[in-house]
């Protein structure tokens, strides 16, 4: 090969150029109808980065979830979580509510490939625009509804809404994460020594992701067959698919998975460590990443790592209970930045080179996003919104030699494309917008 | 109507087709990240060839909790690595170069979890691979991509590494305490299901133009991507995002509260119809109407959240969590014990919807596992078997595959281009398999 393949790869995929390729879904249109449910939201955003054109449709007063933002801060009257998922798509208000509106969206459904909602199950059967209804009409339409438990099942007229901490509460992730409550404690000494949910929405990031890759088989299965269909996520389940071994685990021993902290149940070396200014991972899944490891402390012949012949050993709690404190001894000794270092430099110059341990800081999301190496690589470029102006959400996740993905624009106000989008796919003029409006349909 | 749709929807699983069949997918992957997003392609029909380098394979076979092996497999691995055909294949051997490249030629995509640079130096890198396979969908998933300063450093990175580089550990955690590590392998499974998508949209490109691609994804951008607000919040307040433990700042009120026993319950009832409910569930109907807690907004600012996180704390201190959770079906908001993995596996509704369900594999046997979380009216995603030994359907993917006659898999197999597993446990085949079981005929 003439060129060095990192460069070759960078001057095909590099973000930068993005705008100068085609994209991999613009000839799909969805309908997102998400209510009150960040996981729809960022469904449709999924399908927007890679070209597909969304129209959001909210009612009249714009959805409850541009109000979710923390703390209650708002940036030019948005809240912020919607302001990084409202990207790409063309905003228009609607009220399914009324009849008229109901119609509206029948029109609209027609035209489209991909239909998202989140209302409780029924709803949108007993508004006349349901899977089964809207299929009469178009035939070929992915019908994607995501809630708290599914669309059918015992729970299925369950009203309960969909929020990210009860997904994470009900899928047993939360359970098992944590630090657990020290021998002789209570909760009153240690209120942090609970169950613990992860703190961005990820229980509604995930659920989104999963449906939007549901669509994109269920899309495939359509160019095959001509054919759409119903599709389903129930968000806990969702999440819980990410819980690789404990279901396994409990099924053949009884046992249930419990905090343990910042270690790991099932690997080792897999744990974060204290150190002089912070914290680091350490990770070393094969034996002689371990070995390496006790070598870079300088403890190869104290802790006899040469004598040690498997990892598995290592795996069982008692063992992980006694030497985490050993290592963290060590590791207390050094800066974050010197840890990372020594294993860097280990790979060139040690005993078990080019073996070496995982070692890396654990950032705050302020180092994390002033780290030159994110910043080169294009996901922390403020997107030019024509009403928010330069804005940092995390974007270009995804390189892409052919049809990379883009972020054009960040978020709209409520209604935005009312005009734009009911002019062009309905032919609706100024007038009978007015009228609409004034009825409470738009 | 949705009970249409979903009728016997369990029950007709087997008799209709799977949304992604006649895709060829092969994998060269590791652990978790590489191998989960095949895992998700295959449990939709995909049929996916895993190569591993005999005899040890993918060094997730080792990773199991406390030491404790599922039926002879690592736990982890055999939640994952569902419905794949078994190649031992030595990539650094010549002979098993030309074996991957044939079945390059004829496979749709290609997956890989490397150190950027190692399949190029196997000969079957994506510059390789695109000359007998212009159409080739190649895609490279790691810690930091393909290019960029850590790339270049070629350091080693994994799940635990992602958590600590993207923030998203030291942002779920408590104040004032150490960082906390998900309990999941949240950024390897989150990275794995993003890689899917772009595959997916790649594929939809391709069928349009008979255009292939190269996709690279670093796990720590694709988790920075779910962690919304974040990014927007530094760059427009100027604020650090800040650990809050089990307090959603985006929704109020939503938090773990710890109930009478020391149990716990998650609330969340951000929605005025909700906030009321939960108001008038405490005896307190007068806090909906407070100032302080009026509107969403002005009840997510700090002084206000603190307050009435306060007052739930207290009532939720004198309930148990299933009184809550009655008082949240009554009175319109959502709330849920923390489920443990128990839970999961014997609930009624997930068993009932199929989604926790029962595998019959030939080896492995009888157990329950987590269905692919994307219910599918007319394709519905399952897993039909589970893990398998290094090298396991050598012979049908030589044969059935490439036609290899029984003299050219000798001389695979005499110059160790072709290989099986090690006789150690989490390798060979459990020490009950007669010979025959789980083989596919060729």
């Amino acid at each position: 090969m003439e060129q060095r393949w990192p460069d070759w790869i960078r001057e095909r995929d590099d973000p930068r150029i993005a705008h100068t390729r085609p994209e991999a879904l613009d000839d799909i249109t969805v309908l997102d109808l998400s209510y009150k449910n960040f996981a729809g939201c960022c469904c449709s955003s999924m399908l927007s980065e890679f070209g597909a054109k969304v129209i959001r449709i909210e009612p009249p007063q714009g959805d409850f979830i541009r109000s979710c933002t923390p703390y209650g801060v708002l940036y030019k009257g948005e809240g912020l979580n919607y302001l990084s998922e409202g990207r790409n798509k063309h905003h228009i208000t609607l009220n399914l509510e009324k009849p008229e509106g109901r119609e509206i969206l029948k029109s609209l459904a027609k035209q489209a490939d991909v239909l998202i909602e989140t209302f409780s199950p029924g709803v949108m059967d007993g508004w006349g625009i349901g899977y089964e209804q809207l299929k009469e009409t178009n035939p070929g339409l992915i019908f994607a509804s995501i809630t708290a438990h599914g669309q059918f099942g015992p729970l299925k007229q369950n009203p309960m809404p969909d929020y990210d901490n009860i997904t994470q509460a009900k899928s047993a992730i939360q359970s098992a994460t944590g630090e657990a409550l020290p021998d002789g404690k209570s909760y009153d000494e240690c209120p942090w020594a609970v169950p613990t949910k992860a703190s961005p929405w990820i229980g509604w990031a995930q659920p989104g992701t999963f449906m939007a890759v549901g669509i994109l088989a269920a899309l495939h299965w359509r160019g095959i067959s001509g054919q759409g269909q119903a599709l389903d996520v129930a968000t806990t389940e969702s999440y819980a698919r990410f819980d690789d071994y404990a279901a396994l685990w409990y099924q053949e021993t009884g046992i249930v998975n419990e905090r343990f902290g910042s270690l790991d149940i099932a690997c080792w070396l897999y744990c974060f460590a204290p150190t002089r200014d912070g914290a680091v991972f350490l990770g070393g899944l094969r034996l002689e990443m371990w070995q390496a490891f006790a070598d870079m402390l300088g403890k190869w012949d104290e802790w006899d790592a040469a004598g040690w012949t498997t990892l598995q050993v290592f795996m069982r709690k008692e063992e992980q209970l006694k030497w985490a404190p050993l290592i963290f001894a060590e590791t207390r000794k050094y800066t974050s930045e010197e840890l990372v270092r020594m294993s860097v430099e280990y790979a060139q110059k040690g005993r078990l080179a080019p073996i070496t341990a995982v070692v890396a800081p654990v950032c705050s999301p302020e180092e994390a996003m002033k780290d030159a190496n994110w910043l080169d690589r294009g996901i922390f470029t403020p997107v030019k919104d024509p009403v928010y102006g330069e804005v940092i959400v995390a974007q270009a996740q995804h390189k892409m030699s052919q049809t990379p993905i883009r972020t054009r624009w960040v978020c709209q106000p409520v209604g935005h494309d009312n005009e734009k989008i009911y002019s062009e796919y309905l032919e609706f003029d100024p007038a009978k917008l007015a009228q609409l409006k004034k009825t409470g349909v738009i | 109507m949705a009970e249409e749709t979903w009728q016997h929807y369990k029950e007709k699983k087997n008799s209709k087709p799977a949304p992604l069949k006649g895709i060829k997918v092969l994998e060269v992957c590791t652990l978790i990240l590489g191998p989960a997003g095949p895992g998700f392609a295959a449990e939709m029909g995909a049929e996916v060839i895993k190569c591993e380098i005999p005899p040890m394979g993918d060094t997730c076979r080792d990773l199991t909790p406390f030491g404790y092996f599922f039926r002879e497999q690592g736990a982890s691995f055999a939640h994952m690595n569902t419905n794949k055909y078994w190649l031992g294949l030595d990539l650094h051997k010549p002979e098993a170069q030309e074996v991957f490249k044939e079945l390059a030629a004829a496979a749709d995509i290609i997956e890989d979890n490397l150190r950027p640079g190692v399949m190029e130096t196997w000969n079957v890198g994506y510059r390789q691979i695109k000359e007998i396979n212009p159409s080739i969908i190649y895609l490279s998933k790691n810690g930091f991509g393909q290019w960029g300063q850590y790339a270049e450093e070629n350091r080693p990175s994994n799940d635990g590494a992602s958590q600590g580089f993207s923030g998203y550990s030291r942002l779920s955690s408590f104040p004032s305490q150490p960082p906390l590590k998900s309990r999941l392998y949240i950024c390897d499974n989150y990275g794995a299901l993003m890689g899917e998508l772009a595959v997916l949209a790649a594929l939809h490109y391709r069928q349009r133009t008979g255009k292939g691609q190269f996709i690279e994804l670093s796990q720590t951008e694709a988790i920075m991507r779910a962690m919304t607000w974040v990014w927007p919040y530094q760059q427009i307040t100027g604020q650090v995002a800040m650990p809050a433990g089990n307090r959603d700042v985006s929704v109020c009120p939503a938090d773990t509260f710890r109930c009478i026993n020391d149990d716990f319950v998650t609330i969340a009832a951000p929605a005025p119809e909700e906030f009321r409910g939960l108001c008038t569930a405490m005896g307190r109907p007068e806090l909906a109407d407070d100032p302080r807690f009026k509107d969403h907004l002005t009840r997510l600012k700090e002084d206000n959240a603190t307050e009435i996180l306060k007052i739930i704390a207290a009532w939720a201190r004198t309930k148990t969590p299933e009184e809550i959770e009655k008082l949240a079906e009554k009175h319109g908001f959502a709330a849920a014990h923390i489920w443990n993995t128990r839970e999961v596996v014997e609930d009624k509704h997930f068993r009932a919807r199929g989604f926790m369900t029962e595998v019959d594999d030939p080896i492995l046997g009888k157990y329950f596992d987590h269905e692919f979380p994307v219910m599918m009216s007319k394709t519905p995603p399952k897993i039909k078997w589970g893990c398998r030994a290094v090298g396991f359907d050598n012979e049908y993917v030589l044969k059935h595959t490439l036609g290899k006659s029984e003299e050219d898999i000798k001389k695979l197999y005499d110059c160790g281009a072709l290989g099986k597993w090690a006789d150690v446990p989490t390798r060979r085949p459990p020490s009950n398999w007669d010979g025959r079981a789980g083989l596919h005929e060729a």
